[in-house]
């Protein structure tokens, strides 16, 4: 056979022929094959080790048993993985196993779900003969983090923990002390430094050594009752299992073969599942009406009735709707039908963050419309390029996805942005940039790529608008070095095929999304196969576009008669007192929209704001008539992640009290308007979606692959935002105020739904500004010291966190806190706003 | 024989480099830095020179693996971390002549195409890590290192690297991690290290008396060094020779010389006149022989034919006043205390090994316990990660073999029979 010129090889597993691809390992050869080997060292997306020895097999003509986790397959191989040697080997490891392990299984949280358990009942040896004393490496468990905790005594020593923590999170936290008997995995130091507690290290964990701290001592498995979700905390959308005993949630987990992630998830999923526990005083659990000031129960049916009065008599032109993009793909479809067919109103958005006609553009740049682009998909390019955000602490998994197969087949990752971020470490090149100039360093991209290939570009006419600039020039307007900016755009240029990973620093800035564009064109001209995966940072932003929440286009990009206003708008209209009604679900508009003061103004001239949401936000306090809803884990529909993979989510609990899941109540704020409006149930509404949106047309609301399903692409094409005018940011020097300031999301929180978990926030104790390291030395701070921030009208103190690699004139508040809340700082059309820094 | 790696030492001063000149120093390296890399290596190939750290493996064959790209970086790794119980042979060599040992490294780095080689040095070994600077310091002082050696357009640096006191760190691929700086753990292979070595480049790693051979190779031709001792494992080899002896000490002789030669005539027979019980050849890895099996050749081929190997050369000779549970007990312990912990068999077998064997030798032996010892013999060996584990196993079978009956009556008994 020719198996070279092929690529494959065939082999024989336990007699059985089997034909597989080159470089196949033996351990899953024999799987394909139907003979399941025993392992614990290994794990797919690590490298191999081959330390433990369960996966020993026999090789007709070798020696000695070979670890089929390291061992590649050969042409012409006899691989037997049941003979008596084999068994006799696995039954030995098993033995040396168990022999310190400290068989605590009684009280250990991994009893029952423990691959050391189930390897014993499998295989292993019906008799210990261990009669020593058994190695003990501490007496009492330890605490490595608020999240995580420790018991090295049931440590079978597999070593995925380090491995994850390098490898995957890259951070490295974890390593092992000690040798032989004696090594133990731990921290260094045995502290947590700076661990991302997205605690990977326990899910990997085959025993029970690594364990969830809130969730020690709470449940054994088979007392809990799980329903498969997909987190809500941003939209890299990551497959999960919530479950509870009692009422309670007590953990979410995600497990191989269940989802694109894996085992994959960050802190915020992996410990922000107690929000859904956080009844009591937080959690509205029935309607309220302001009197006098002050909020007063009222009944679902006197509610209605209001809303449908006001509604009703509020003029059409006067009247709009604002819904999170952490709703389901129902919620948001039937609420843009409320919107625009029953209220007449073309005023509708899915953000108060950033503009109607930017995020069109941006849609149209990254070619959103054009169907969904699996992350996978996109690392299979020979180059990925990371650039407008901070992935790293913005979309965690997806940084641990690029991190982890970049790093295991060698792939040239690039960087750019406007703070040092994890990936660096990852990056073959990583560049800074000034905030705001991201369309600088695409066009002087673009133009270094036309100095090059000047014939072959001739035909993007919108290189025109570059003529006169020079790279130089470019170069010094981002901030760049020119020869960091001719070595990023070589790479590039040497690249078949490149993959742009595109945050969402183009909408926060407003900027940059026309050099996107172009140089998307150009690289397309010249013949590469680009790929464009938009980084999203709320749970279901794309699925919000895809369903019309947006003023400028309906579902499926569909173009609207007439364009409404975004949220931008309707608070100027409501600033003119022009606002009849605005009717906002989910959404925190006090405290994301770029400049508080503005919005709280602009809300309280409102003349009738109905609020739904979850808990009293700051936007809910000024709602006339207060609506209580419900929580991902409470309700049942699909999210649309930022690859476009739609996922259906099932409901675990019940909303507390008379709260009710968010499409109940928009169908039944329609029907009280319209009758016969829909029948609210997310199986009809999704069926509908199907009809109506091109690009959902064959999916599956539930079962099917438990990858998801990648939307298609849209049948219609978006129009109107093929040219967008971009505003220069202003960065001229303020001495008063000599550091600009960023915002985004920290790493252990997203948006204000995950302030509302207790386990998140002890993870993020106080309000954090993140300054370079060549700042904190003309201030003379050191890491967690206290200092004043000032801007031009807001000033609050936050604790320093140091970061290495970030310019000198960055600095980092993160959006999330509610008390010292990043808006503050921002005047209204405030892109980048200047703040000074007193120690 | 006339003594080739050993010739220096006992001369005054003999790790100058002034010494060593006078004696014919470097006029190896001046003649190969005029011959062809593949000429040496095949030279080296002829001469029949095995691996003298232990496995033995043809060192001119393992030169010949590395990638000949001329734009590749490659090194040369000189395994100085001597850490086998019984051996004590290369810290002569460091100590007393590197510049032997510095020689050979030149010429090897110039056959291999390595521009840059360390010599990791175990960490006990201050005083011959000191000697390697200084000698190294001379070296470059007088051309022999550094930038363009002897105007030959050949450059090369070394580096001492000491370890921090790990067994494991011999092993090749432990040895690469502890350079780099990691943990010191073997790597799994392939990939080998003449592909992938330290810092995923191709690297060579030798031991000191192996690349202590090379210069006289050179210089004295592979037909010279082929003539001595046996056919298929020639050249000179140090016989370190420790334990009940009369005269302990290092002893070069021809490879192949009988055990019983080396013992009773080079060594001076067993101390106060008593019998001989029972030799380690090749360090404590190296199952031990009895008196009747000592009358043989001391080479690679025939020790690994009677079931033993020749390892490192360190002979250890018991008499019969020794226990030989204890003595069994003490290589156990040290072997679960090297343990790196990476596999399992290793990690837990040799401590449990060493949890009987102690238990024996105090008194609270079980029945059952050689059985139980035998079979975690044959649970360990062949299925660890490297070959510590095997090593640990083999150490142990050659004592129960011969000696059963002694480990029996402690375990019946709860003392010893000697």
């Amino acid at each position: 056979m020719g198996d070279r010129e092929t690529g494959v090889v065939t082999l024989k597993v336990n007699g059985k022929e089997i034909t597989v691809r080159e470089g196949t390992l033996i351990l899953d050869a024999a799987r394909e094959a139907g003979c399941h080997i025993p392992t614990f060292c290994y794990q797919a997306t690590l490298s191999g080790v081959g330390s433990c020895r369960m996966c020993l097999v026999e090789i007709e003509g070798q020696r000695k048993l070979q670890p089929s986790c390291v061992t590649p397959v050969m042409s012409g191989m006899e691989v037997k993985t049941e003979s008596e040697s084999v068994i006799s080997a696995r039954q030995a490891m098993l033995e040396f196993l168990l022999s310190n392990h400290a068989l605590d299984c009684p009280v250990c949280d991994k009893g029952g779900e423990c691959e050391l358990q189930n390897m014993v009942y499998t295989y292993g040896p019906r008799k210990g003969r261990y009669a020593e004393v058994k190695i003990r490496h501490h007496e009492k468990d330890y605490v490595l983090s608020p999240v995580i905790v420790k018991n090295s005594n049931r440590c079978v020593q597999c070593m995925r923990c380090v491995r994850v923590c390098g490898e995957v999170v890259g951070r490295g936290v974890l390593g092992a002390i000690g040798r032989g008997a004696h090594q133990e995995e731990t921290s260094f130091l045995r502290s947590y430094l700076d661990c991302d507690h997205d605690g990977m290290c326990i899910e990997v964990c085959p025993v029970g050594c690594f364990m969830r701290r809130p969730y020690r001592y709470r449940a054994r498995p088979w007392d809990l009752r799980g329903s498969r979700t997909v987190c809500p905390y941003c939209a890299t959308g990551c497959r999960m299992t919530i479950e509870e005993r009692d009422g309670e949630v007590v953990r979410s987990i995600a497990r191989e073969g269940e989802g694109f992630n894996d085992k994959m998830l960050c802190a915020r999923g992996r410990f922000g599942y107690d929000i859904l526990n956080s009844g009591g005083e937080e959690r509205l659990t029935t309607p309220l009406i302001k009197k006098n000031g002050m909020f007063e129960p009222v009944s679902w049916e006197k509610a209605l009735s209001i809303i449908r009065e006001q509604f009703t008599k509020a003029d059409p032109r006067r009247l709009g709707g604002i819904a999170s993009a952490a709703l389901t793909n129902e919620e948001l479809y039937l609420f843009q039908r409320l919107v625009r067919e029953v209220l007449g109103s073309g005023n509708i958005d899915s953000t108060s963050r950033w503009d109607a006609a930017t995020t069109g553009a941006f849609i149209f740049a990254t070619g959103i419309t054009g169907g969904g682009v699996s992350i996978y998909d996109c690392m299979e390019a020979e180059t990925v390029f990371v650039v407008g955000g901070q992935v790293s602490e913005e979309n965690p998994v997806t940084d641990y996805i690029i991190r982890y197969v970049s790093d295991s087949s060698r792939k040239s990752v690039l960087v750019a942005s406007t703070r040092a971020m994890k990936l660096d470490t990852s990056a073959e090149l990583s560049l800074r940039h000034l905030p705001g100039r991201l369309g600088a360093l695409f066009n002087g991209l673009v133009l270094t790529l036309y100095e090059d290939n000047q014939e072959r570009l001739e035909g993007i006419k919108e290189i025109g608008v570059l003529k006169g600039r020079t790279v130089t020039d470019l170069a010094a307007e981002c901030g760049v070095s020119e020869a960091d900016l001719r070595a990023l755009c070589a790479r590039l240029e040497s690249s078949g095929s490149i993959s742009m990973v595109v945050g969402t620093d183009l909408l926060r800035f407003r900027e940059g999304i026309s050099g996107l564009r172009l140089l998307g064109d150009a690289l397309r001209a010249l013949g590469k196969v680009l790929k464009i995966l938009p980084v999203l940072d709320r749970c279901n932003q794309r699925g919000a576009w895809d369903m019309g929440v947006h003023p400028l286009f309906g579902p499926d990009y569909r173009k609207v008669e007439r364009a409404g206003l975004g949220c931008d708008g309707m608070l100027d209209q409501a600033m003119d007192g022009a606002m009849d009604a605005l009717y906002v679900v989910g959404e925190d508009v006090v405290n994301m929209y770029p400049d508080r003061t503005f919005a709280e103004e602009a809300l309280s001239r409102v003349g009738f704001l109905v609020v739904q949401d979850v808990s009293l936000t700051d936007t809910a306090r000024m709602a006339h008539l207060v609506l209580p809803g419900a929580y991902p884990g409470e309700k049942e529909g699909t999210f649309t992640n930022q690859e476009g993979r739609v996922q259906h989510i099932s409901r675990l609990l019940e909303p507390p009290g008379q709260a009710r899941v968010d499409l109940e109540i928009i169908e039944a704020v329609g029907s009280s308007i319209v009758h016969g409006f829909s029948d609210g149930t997310p199986q009809t509404v999704f069926d509908e979606i199907r009809r109506e949106v091109s690009m959902y047309r064959d999916a599956a609301f539930s079962g099917g692959s438990p990858d998801g399903w990648l939307v298609k692409k849209s049948a219609r094409r978006l129009e109107g935002f093929e040219l967008i005018e971009e505003k220069k940011v202003s960065l001229d020097a303020d001495p008063e105020h000599p550091y600009f300031l960023v915002t985004g999301n920290h790493i252990f929180l997203s948006g204000s739904l995950s302030r509302r978990s207790g386990i998140l926030n002890e993870l993020v104790r106080e309000a954090v500004v993140e300054i370079s390291e060549e700042a904190a030395g003309e201030l003379g701070v050191i890491d967690g010291q206290t200092v004043s921030v000032s801007g031009r009208g807001f000033d609050a103190t936050y604790s320093v966190r140091i970061r290495k690699g970030t310019p000198r004139e960055v600095v980092f508040i993160a959006e999330n806190f509610e008390d010292k809340a990043a808006n503050r700082f921002y005047k209204r059309g405030d892109v980048v706003p200047r703040v000074k820094i007193t120690a | 024989m006339e003594k080739v790696l050993l010739k220096n030492v006992g001369k005054p001063d003999s790790h100058r480099i002034d010494t060593y000149l006078a004696g014919g120093g470097y006029e190896a390296l001046k003649k190969a830095l005029r011959m062809d890399t593949e000429d040496i290596i095949q030279m080296v190939k002829d001469s029949g020179l095995m691996g003298r750290g232990g496995a033995g493996f043809p060192t001119g064959l393992k030169w010949s693996f590395i990638p000949k790209d001329p734009t590749l970086q490659k090194y040369l790794c000189c395994n100085a971390d001597e850490g086998e119980p019984g051996t004590f042979k290369d810290r002569s060599i460091i100590e007393h002549d590197p510049h032997l040992l510095l020689e050979g490294m030149a010429i090897s780095c110039y056959a291999i195409g390595a521009d840059t080689a360390y010599i990791y040095i175990r960490g006990e070994f201050a005083f011959g890590a000191r000697r390697l600077e200084e000698a190294i310091a001379e070296a470059y002082q007088k051309g022999y290192l550094g930038k363009d050696i002897l105007g030959s357009g050949f450059s090369l640096n070394i580096h001492v690297h000491r370890g921090f006191g790990a067994y494991i760190c011999g092993e090749e691929t432990a040895l690469l991690e502890s350079i780099e700086g990691c943990r010191g753990q073997p790597r799994k292979k392939p990939p080998f290290p003449a592909l992938s070595g330290l810092y995923g480049k191709p690297t060579v790693i030798n031991n000191v008396e192996t690349l202590a051979c090379v210069p006289t190779i050179i210089s004295r031709g592979a037909e010279w060094f082929a003539s001595i001792g046996p056919e298929k494992s020639p050249g000179p080899k140090i016989f370190g020779v420790s334990g009940h002896v009369n005269r302990p000490g290092l002893y070069e002789l021809p490879m192949g010389t009988p055990l019983r030669e080396i013992v009773y005539e080079h060594a001076g027979g067993i101390r106060n006149g008593r019998r001989l019980k029972a030799v380690i050849p090749g360090g404590v890895s190296a199952p031990l022989l009895t008196e009747e099996q000592i009358d043989i050749s001391m080479d690679f081929d025939t020790l690994a034919h009677e079931g033993s190997m020749l390892g490192s050369g360190g002979v250890i000779v018991m008499d019969d006043t020794t226990c030989m549970v204890k003595a069994a007990y003490i290589i156990n312990r040290f072997f679960s205390h090297e343990s790196c912990g990476k596999c399992t068999p290793c990690r837990e077998g040799t401590t449990w090994m060493t949890s009987i064997l102690k238990r024996l030798e105090y008194g609270e032996g079980r029945p059952g316990d050689v059985e139980l010892l035998e079979g975690l013999c044959g649970n360990i060996f062949g299925r660890t990660f490297c070959p510590l584990g095997d090593g640990a196993v083999m150490a142990l079978r050659g004592a129960l073999r011969n000696f059963r009956q002694e480990f029996v009556y402690h375990a019946e008994n709860g003392r010893c029979m000697v």
